[in-house]
């Protein structure tokens, strides 16, 4: 069929606006999930590939609970269990001014064990010299890429901060990375003598774990369970990898809610595409119908219009990777940064472009391309071989499918509620009720359009005469292009209204419970690389120093470390309470006076939301740690409300802690000020108590409640982005189809101003038109926004992340979603108006 | 019900022309005639061929081999040129060639427009479009030829030389040809004029 492509390709041709707005559309879809599975992608292999540098060879893996295993436990292993093959590790974080931005893992290491272990540490390209690495007190070792990103060479000192205390560290060796992979993995990596790395991080006498390689035969069994039995409380052997996988776990939900999000962007571009299609369909019905009549069968009907699709999708698919490469560098530092923030350290050097990546986002956008034109190419096979078309039957029929459509409509939002009431955990299947639910939406709309132009009608005839009227009835009379404009808008606007109010619910709920949990006056703590995961002590001196000044009336002290179980990572705290600061928590459950009893006497301990969400914990259920003394079960006195983690807080009386642990250590510090004090001046007070070479973190209540808000902000940034770009595709959407729309007119309106409509009156015709659209779809977009929201917040937020929020809904909600809609449209109006104010009335009557 | 006992003969090489006022189904006749329509009781038989029986599927391949089409809006693809829309119907019975592209050339020599085989409809008048929508209908030789009020959106000397070209082809192959037109004009130049009423078809003498 040679010449009816070239008819095809011919009309495409002739109609470039709309061409270039439909390649567009699946483009920018393609690229906004492209860019975010990059972002993602490039995260987790940085990760992954840093891990499995520092993790080198190793079957096994030795690690402990609090403060980490004894440097004394490697020399048992070896000599009394007779492990040939074991290695020494130390790890923590910490930052250098002369890498700013960049958060580097030091690792502490036995230069003579690491040899099964870290070909690179001995051995290595640069054949590292092992005489100085060990005699060199305080010596470092770092890849030769990053020592010149920093400015430093063989020799100079790397200046480096650790918790809040600045290091100058001579560097006694580089490593000059073979690959790629090499070079990923060492690019923030500080390799230290142990001793060092100890002395570094404040953990004298302690190991972060030991490596250890047990062969995979019988012998290796037996040694497997010799190690096991020589191991001290607290601690446990685990193969190689298990923390790795359980990190990346981590941040599966968090993944999989901006993956969502991203093909929100894509959702949008089907719409997009069906617009498009629909309208090419249907200004081409009447040709379609005379091919039908010339013999031309329904089969052949489709598989032209569905090589149309296929073409668009093909240059939108490939421009869409293109954009999405771009895009995916600026996206990648933002998702890395939050990854810091909440969950683990990793640093991305660069984007990786995995071709797979690519091939998938491609794949789907044409697959999307294709599906959403599968609609308009049966609705093709459809016209009727008609000797001569009439168009209002075309739009008769349109208009007798609005019922049907929104009774379809209402059957996919009830399947959508069903899915979403399924009480299962799964994040998956809450986003496979939140698409039924918004196609379902989407569908309604064309009821609600034909209800509210029916209200705006008598008004707009009062206030623009004859043109307000035509304004208004021609939105329902031409419902088979106005319809998919004003579900797109409606679509695209309720996502942005729900998507603004997820997000500023959120941060009011954040607001409110940092409003209830810090209830001291002053906090100090160190300086940590991390956001929310310090792990550096405070001096003993310092702290006395600190809560000995006149003005401190009290204080609590919090201990918090991070444990790795194979269940997952949390976050367990110590505390010591000023009975002030017990008024802090808010409980989901339990609490109370007794509560608070047994938490300080009895052993007892509070769980976050999170925690208790996560492992399916009630008050009365227990809680296994790997404690070093005691049994290491702990009753769950209260569940109560935490949004600093994820991934849970367990929080235990620092006597109960002291019991069960060995760590002496106090993370930060709440201080309550006697009545009238000036905190802002305590502060500075207290700044200046830091000893020498020391930096303290001191911040008055306010000063922690906005850094956290910040935090929080910082978070939601790349939110904020996806939010915008998936306005910006369903804005081109809207705006092609507009622009179709109204082109489309051209005829009728040649009529108009022959008949002596003034181009000015065009403009106010056009645009009334358009603007009336914008204003239905905005008044239908704020109901169905926030459905949305409570969808959000109250199902996928849930099972994402366990948190419960309060919906908070101001009046602006309902007047952004109206002026969203109406400048929207307005504004995709105006090219449209513009044109045919131009066109003469001849040209425009001769038509095509 | 548009038509009701409708019962009528046409042999092969006549020329019929259904005259009658709007409304009154002579549309619906011809699209039962082409296999557009079937009707709810009744048959239809074309060269030997049963309508009813066929599915859609072969009742538009009946079309493409057998029947060619004159529309009142000529309807012609505004995005293929002159000499494409009349290579149309050959190719979707597969049969472009050297051999039809000069058959096609032939014909539009024989309708006037020889020199304008390269150019897009839009380019063209209406009586112009006419006539190459009258090229189109026979260039894949189809057994019948049915044209719907062929001049109706014509002046008349246009349509006279239309009306002329129609019938002049259609005569010189022995095709059979039905017209259903308003014009008593074009109506005499047939064979046999027939008359639809309320429904109803019947012999008219004129």
């Amino acid at each position: 069929m040679k010449l009816l492509r070239r008819a095809s390709l011919r009309y495409h041709a002739r109609h470039p606006a709309q061409l270039a707005l439909s390649v567009l559309g699946v483009a920018l879809g393609v690229a906004v999930v492209v860019a975010i599975d990059l972002a993602i992608q490039s995260s987790r292999e940085a990760f992954k590939i840093s891990a499995e540098t520092v993790a080198g060879r190793a079957t096994h893996t030795v690690v402990g609970g609090v403060g980490g295993l004894d440097d004394g436990l490697i020399r048992r292993l070896r000599l009394e269990v007779g492990v040939r093959a074991a290695a020494p590790v130390v790890e923590g974080v910490a930052s250098s001014p002369t890498l700013p931005g960049m958060a580097l893992r030091i690792l502490g290491v036995d230069p003579f064990s690491e040899g099964p272990f870290r070909p690179f540490v001995v051995g290595g390209a640069a054949g590292l010299d092992v005489s100085s690495f060990i005699t060199t007190s305080g010596g470092v070792v770092l890849s030769a890429p990053t020592a010149e990103e920093a400015g430093t060479a063989l020799g100079d000192t790397l200046p480096l901060l650790v918790d809040g205390r600045m290091w100058r560290l001579p560097v006694v060796g580089l490593l000059e990375p073979s690959e790629r992979l090499d070079r990923v993995g060492l690019r923030d990596l500080l390799l230290m003598d142990v001793s060092s790395a100890q002395e570094v991080l404040g953990r004298q006498g302690r190991l972060s774990r030991i490596d250890l390689r047990i062969p995979e035969d019988l012998q290796g069994g037996v040694l497997e369970e010799s190690v096991r039995a020589a191991l001290p409380a607290g601690a446990r052997l685990e193969p190689a990898g298990t923390r790795t996988a359980a990190l990346g776990g981590m941040i599966a939900a968090f993944d999989l809610n901006l993956t969502a999000l991203s093909l929100l962007a894509l959702v949008f571009g089907m719409f997009l595409i069906y617009n498009a299609m629909t309208f090419s369909v249907v200004q081409r019905r009447e040709l379609l119908g005379s091919l039908r009549a010339l013999g031309v069968t329904r089969r052949e009907v489709v598989q032209g219009i569905l090589a149309e699709a296929f073409a668009i999708g093909i240059m939108g698919a490939f421009g869409g990777v293109l954009l999405g490469v771009v895009l995916g560098r600026g996206l990648v530092r933002m998702v890395t940064r939050t990854i810091n923030d909440l969950y683990f350290v990793v640093s991305v050097e660069g984007l990786s472009v995995p071709v797979d990546v690519l091939a998938k986002g491609a794949v789907l956008g044409l697959g999307a391309t294709m599906l959403a034109s599968l609609a308009p190419a049966l609705e093709a096979a459809s016209a009727p071989p008609r000797v001569a078309q009439i168009r209002s039957a075309v739009e008769d029929s349109a208009r007798r499918a609005v019922p049907r459509a929104a009774l379809a409509g209402g059957v996919l939002c009830s399947v959508g509620a069903l899915l979403l009431a399924v009480p299962a955990r799964s994040v998956g299947l809450s986003f496979a009720g939140l698409l039924p639910v918004m196609l379902g939406m989407a569908l309604l709309t064309p009821l609600g359009t034909v209800g509210l132009v029916g209200l705006a009608r008598p008004v707009l005839a009062r206030g623009a005469g004859i043109l307000g009227t035509m304004a208004s009835r021609g939105v329902v009379t031409a419902m088979s292009r106005t319809a998919p404009a004003v579900a797109a808008l409606v679509v695209a606007v309720s996502v942005t209204v729900g998507l603004g109010v997820m997000i500023q619910s959120f941060r009011s709920t954040l607001s409110r419970w940092l409003g209830g949990t810090l209830q001291a006056d002053v906090y100090v703590s160190l300086p940590s690389v991390q956001a929310s995961r310090a792990e550096g002590t405070l001096d003993p001196a310092v702290l006395a120093s600190l809560t000995g000044h006149p003005e401190v009336d009290g204080w609590s002290t919090y201990r918090g470390v991070e444990l790795d179980l194979p269940e997952g990572r949390f976050r367990l705290v110590a505390l010591a309470l000023d009975p002030r600061g017990e008024a802090s928590f808010d409980f989901q459950s339990g609490g109370g006076s007794d509560a608070f009893l047994s938490f300080r006497e009895e052993g007892a301990v509070l769980v976050s939301e999170p925690f208790a969400y996560r492992r399916g914990l009630e008050v009365g259920d227990s809680v296994t740690l790997p404690v070093a003394r005691g049994g290491g079960r702990f009753p769950v006195a209260g569940i109560f409300y935490d949004y600093g983690s994820d991934q849970g807080v367990v929080m235990m009386s620092r006597r109960t802690f002291d019991h069960a642990f060995d760590d002496e250590g106090v993370t930060s510090l709440g201080l309550f000020l006697k009545a009238g004090s000036d905190p802002e001046a305590v502060v500075r007070e207290l700044t200046a108590r830091a000893p020498p070479g020391q930096t303290l973190v001191v911040r008055t209540n306010a000063a922690l409640r906005e850094g956290s808000l910040e935090v929080f902000d910082r978070t939601f940034q790349v939110t904020a982005v996806l939010r915008f770009l998936a306005f910006v595709v369903a804005f081109v959407g809207v705006l092609s189809a507009l622009m179709a729309l109204q082109l489309e007119r051209a005829r009728e309106l040649g009529v108009l101003r022959a008949n002596g409509l003034t181009p000015g009156q065009v403009w106010k015709l056009v645009t009334t038109q358009t603007g009336l659209m914008g204003v239905v779809a905005g008044i239908l977009a704020a109901p169905m926004g926030l459905v949305l929201a409570a969808v959000m917040i109250y199902v996928v937020n849930k099972r994402s992340f366990g948190w419960t929020l309060r919906m908070e809904v101001g009046p602006s909600v309902i007047l952004e979603a109206l002026i969203l809609a109406t400048v929207g449209a307005t504004l995709a109006g105006l090219y449209p108006a513009w044109r045919m104010s131009r066109t003469s009335p001849a040209q425009a009557l001769r038509g095509e | 019900m548009v038509l009701d006992g409708v019962n009528a003969k046409v042999e092969t090489g006549e020329r019929v022309a259904i005259l009658g006022p709007s409304g009154s189904g002579k549309s619906t006749l011809l699209n039962l005639i082409c296999g557009i329509d079937v009707p709810d009781a009744g048959s239809v038989r074309v060269a030997g061929t049963e309508l009813t029986t066929l599915t859609e599927r072969d009742r538009t391949l009946f079309r493409r081999h057998e029947v060619g089409f004159v529309f009142q809006f000529f309807n012609l693809l505004p995005t293929l040129s002159v000499l494409e829309n009349l290579l149309l119907p050959v190719e979707l019975k597969g049969e472009v060639g050297a051999q039809e592209e000069a058959r096609a050339r032939a014909l539009l020599t024989e309708v006037g427009l020889a020199d304008r085989a390269d150019a897009f409809p839009d380019r063209l008048s209406g009586g112009e479009q006419q006539r190459v929508a009258v090229a189109r209908a026979l260039v894949h030789e189809p057994a019948l030829v049915l044209a719907d009020e062929p001049t109706g959106n014509l002046d008349e000397e246009t349509g006279a030389r239309v009306v002329d070209l129609l019938d002049g082809l259609v005569r010189s192959d022995g095709r059979t040809l039905v017209v259903v037109t308003h014009s008593r004009d074009l109506a005499a130049r047939m064979d046999r004029v027939l008359r639809m009423n309320h429904g109803r078809l019947e012999e008219w003498g004129g």
